[in-house]
């Protein structure tokens, strides 16, 4: 405790992590290298796409070793303890209510991915809002009215697709001639000029990023939920 | 001036609620009432609250300014549903689980204990 006071003050600027050149190069001239105005986002997805990439592939890996774990095929069990918070059919006021915000829940996620690189937000909030909104479809009903819309099979097809969208920027600008996640050259298959096509390929790795996010955090739930058997959850 | 009053005194009636709701949590005797008094008073609470703060983001008006007042008072309509529903839901799942309803009675046998 007697360290904390020894801690630079919050937003200090002069302090070692702020007056580090790089930081400073990060600072002055994100808005010209990359025209994003959220320099956050731009380290995540551009200075540091590599970073980023793993970080998703660990998302999609985490997804697969819950499944791997946790799944069972069949129906064995007919000893194990069933869940039974909703015994009844739905409620009249939860069902209104989350009829009424989910739509909303799944358009402000739509919006945090797509504003990522203006302001705070991006692929990875954005997806977890996104599988929220499919996790209270599941609380509110139950679990077979969220399969419904995003089966087991869609789940892992779109968190493959997440992380082959995010690749295959990589494998663009690789094909084009550059480094892998370069994307300047990117320009070349775009409306755009080299500096654009960053702004324009952040984007794109964001929605990416999401795709694996949504689907990873639904299977997660509806495996954890249904003890792996995916028929009855909470 | 006038703003930054009406603000004021939004916000500490906000957190006088968000007091009664906490006293409500803890001095309550069972389930249902300590749900009644965390719902109700967290909503009416936070609602007043955030209204309190886009009151004060108006004081300064600008079209940004208008666009942040906007954006709180609509995570403030969320809210307002939001709160009330989780409440329903949570006595809801108690009344199913069986959770004891505290009556009168239960209240002569503290006394005499």
């Amino acid at each position: 405790m007697s360290a904390v006071s020894d801690f630079p003050d919050w937003g200090d600027p002069n302090s070692p992590a702020n007056s580090y050149r790089l930081s400073q190069h990060y600072v002055t001239e994100t808005i010209h290298e990359t025209s994003v105005p959220n320099m956050v986002t731009a380290v995540l997805a551009d200075y540091r796409g590599y970073d980023t990439m793993f970080e998703t592939v660990v998302i999609f890996t985490a997804g697969i070793a819950i499944i791997g774990i946790l799944r069972r095929f069949g129906n064995d069990d007919k000893d194990a303890a069933k869940p039974t918070l909703y015994t009844k059919k739905p409620d009249l006021i939860i069902d209104t209510t989350c009829r009424l915000m989910i739509p909303i829940i799944q358009l402000f996620a739509l919006y945090v991915i797509a504003h990522g690189h203006h302001s705070p937000g991006g692929g990875f909030q954005g997806g977890v809002i996104f599988g929220a909104s499919f996790i209270l479809l599941a609380v509110s009903r139950d679990l077979q009215a969220a399969q419904k819309w995003v089966p087991e099979k869609r789940i892992l097809n779109l968190a493959g697709i997440g992380v082959l969208i995010y690749a295959g920027f990589g494998l663009g600008s690789l094909l084009l001639g550059q480094n892998f996640l370069d994307y300047a050259i990117l320009h070349k298959i775009m409306p755009a000029t080299p500096i654009e096509a960053r702004s324009h390929s952040m984007l794109g790795v964001e929605i990416g990023v999401a795709f694996t996010v949504t689907a990873i955090m639904f299977s997660i739930y509806s495996n954890l939920a249904s003890n792996g058997s995916m028929k009855e959850g909470l | 001036m006038i703003v930054d009053t009406i603000c004021i005194v939004l916000v500490s009636l906000g957190l006088l609620f968000f007091v009664g709701g906490a006293v409500g949590v803890i001095r309550f005797p069972d389930f249902y009432t300590r749900m009644h008094a965390a719902g109700k008073g967290d909503t009416m609470s936070v609602f007043l609250v955030l209204v309190g703060l886009a009151v004060y983001q108006l004081g300064d008006f600008s079209l940004g300014n208008a666009l942040v007042a906007g954006k709180i008072l609509f995570i403030t309509v969320f809210i307002m549903w939001a709160s009330p529903t989780s409440t329903h839901a949570l006595i809801r799942a108690g009344l199913e689980e069986g959770q004891k309803v505290w009556t009168r009675d239960d209240k002569k046998e503290e006394s005499e204990k």
